[in-house]
């Protein structure tokens, strides 16, 4: 489809979007959806956007690259216009699950906060095998919640739960870390969200009725990408099926920092980037090949990492754009990825 | 050349200590199969350290680790030097560009090129893509490493 700009003008007001400017961060081009919606489907949604940010990994050391990459991805969302209705961490705050880390990432994260812009936050493994997410509980609350914003419910889940490997082993919390910080561990096991959270997810959808939109945000993807790298959560399937009686579940997620995409019935995945380090893409057949990143130029720190700006339009058709500090994402993809 | 006779001392899983004697042998097949077993060893070994180095941030400064941006090895491309890398201005080696790579996203000190530790380095990141067709000059793709399904990816 060709959208001219006169065009694109003319939807964005049928959309009443005339508030959107373009800068270069805005999600106004999500608004090329909004042609291949269906003009007639009453919903209950008033567009907004929200940021993903995610995959951070600071390390304690003051001054560390990643604490620059951060807090780009921060100040950029900062600069949003129009500002974003709220923002999702999406996991590995820290790197080692310090609690200098945390905290040096909720300091940052704070910056959102007082700007008034309020954050959530789901945990990733990296936040959570020194103390088995004690103190990331006690910073940023329950690891899994839901609210609804504007018409549309969103959920969040510790999808990075282990079967215990540490004790028959004799490890010590440090080495317990160490071992799930390693992508390849081979004594971790494959992590997902749990008998307990599946039974809370049916409680928390009873009584939504089939037409509510659906956003779920996991640190890890919920379809089976690569299991070696825990690229999956185990879980999935059942996550999956109880969401399967609504029309249209948006998934987002982190762990894999970088651009991947899928379907899964009435599901549409994808994958955030990471502000601190990219991951090459697995020996596996990617489900949407074009929807891919470009290759890193290891000698620059804000290459191969952003962070995402999500627009969901009024009949739930999203639109995730990757924020590139670099050429990182292909030129067909610049303008986002339909949702 | 010939293969070094060795009177090798190694410990079994178990834990109990063996004498493995190679007898006198010509740097050519037919070998017996304790000649390859144990050369083999020898090249799993490296690998090993290899895998151990590339795990650890005792090769920086930073906290980085090789497989903080390389898991398995991935995107190393081994298979696809020597050739031509922007980054150094000229035809590299995979050794240069490993120590590249200590130097800048690990911000380390460079390893002496025919050191132990850049041997194993390299023999983790080629046994990880083994099998690969050799393509110097490749500086199109990145590449993957062997799929692997359990354990660290080498015997
Ligand atoms: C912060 C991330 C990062 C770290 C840490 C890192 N690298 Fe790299 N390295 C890259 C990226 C990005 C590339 C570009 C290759 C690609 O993905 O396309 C690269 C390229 C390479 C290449 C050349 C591949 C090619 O085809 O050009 C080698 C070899 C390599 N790295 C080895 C290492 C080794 C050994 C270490 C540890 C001492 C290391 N790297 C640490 C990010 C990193
Ligand atoms: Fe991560
Ligand atoms: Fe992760």
């Amino acid at each position: 489809m060709k959208i001219s700009r006169r065009n694109l003008i003319k939807l964005s007001a049928t959309a009443g979007l005339t508030a959107f400017t373009a800068t270069s961060i805005s999600p106004l081009l999500g608004v090329v959806n909004v042609a291949q919606a269906n003009p007639r489907k009453k919903t209950k949604i008033t567009p907004f956007n929200f940021a993903v940010i995610g995959d951070a990994h600071l390390y304690e050391m003051p001054n560390h690259r990643f604490d620059k990459t951060l807090e780009r991805a921060v100040n950029d969302v900062l600069k949003m216009k129009p500002k974003p209705d709220f923002v999702v961490f999406i996991g590995d705050l820290a790197n080692f699950g310090k609690k200098e880390e945390l905290l040096k990432g909720k300091r940052i994260l704070d910056k959102l906060r007082k700007a008034g812009i309020p954050y959530k936050m789901i945990p990733g493994e990296h936040d959570w095998y020194l103390d088995l997410g004690k103190f990331w509980k006690k910073l940023f609350g329950s690891p899994y919640w839901s609210f609804d914003h504007k018409g549309v419910h969103f959920i969040g889940m510790n999808s990075i739960l282990v079967e215990d490997y540490w004790t028959a082993r004799d490890m010590t919390p440090w080495e317990r870390m160490l071992a799930i910080a390693e992508l390849e561990c081979h004594i971790c096991g494959l992590w997902g969200v749990g008998e307990k959270q599946l039974q809370w997810l049916k409680e928390d959808v009873k009584n939504l009725s089939p037409d509510t939109p659906i956003v779920i945000f996991t640190h890890s993807p919920l379809w089976n990408y690569y299991p070696r790298w825990n690229f999956q959560t185990k879980d999935a399937d059942a996550i999956r099926d109880i969401l399967s009686k609504f029309e249209k579940v948006i998934a987002i997620h982190g762990h894999v920092h970088q651009v991947v995409y899928n379907r899964t019935g009435n599901m549409v995945h994808i994958g955030n980037l990471a502000t601190s380090w990219p991951w090459p893409y697995p020996p596996v057949e990617l489900p949407y090949p074009k929807i891919v990143m470009h290759r890193a130029d290891p000698g620059d720190i804000y290459d191969g990492v952003g962070f995402a700006t999500t627009y969901i339009d009024d009949t739930f058709l999203g639109n995730m754009k990757y924020v590139e500090w670099a050429d990182l994402i292909p030129k067909d993809l610049k303008n986002g990825i339909p949702l | 050349m010939r293969i070094k006779r060795y009177l090798l001392t190694g410990v079994l899983a178990a834990g109990i200590l063996t004498t493995l004697i190679i007898k006198d042998s010509k740097s050519k097949p037919p070998f017996e199969e304790e000649e390859l077993k144990l050369m083999n060893e020898e090249l799993i070994n490296l690998v090993k350290k290899g895998d151990e180095l590339w795990h650890s941030p005792k090769l920086g400064t930073n906290g980085l680790t090789c497989a903080n941006c390389h898991p398995d090895a991935a995107n190393s491309n081994p298979h696809t030097f020597p050739k031509y890398q922007s980054n150094i201005g000229k035809v590299a080696t995979l050794r240069e560009m490993i120590n590249w790579c200590i130097q800048i996203p690990l911000k380390g000190k460079t390893l002496p090129e025919d050191s132990e530790e850049m041997k194993a380095l390299e023999a983790y990141s080629i046994y990880m893509h083994r099998g690969f067709k050799l393509k110097p000059g490749d500086n199109e793709k990145a590449y993957p490493p062997v799929r692997v399904e359990s354990g660290p990816g080498y015997p």
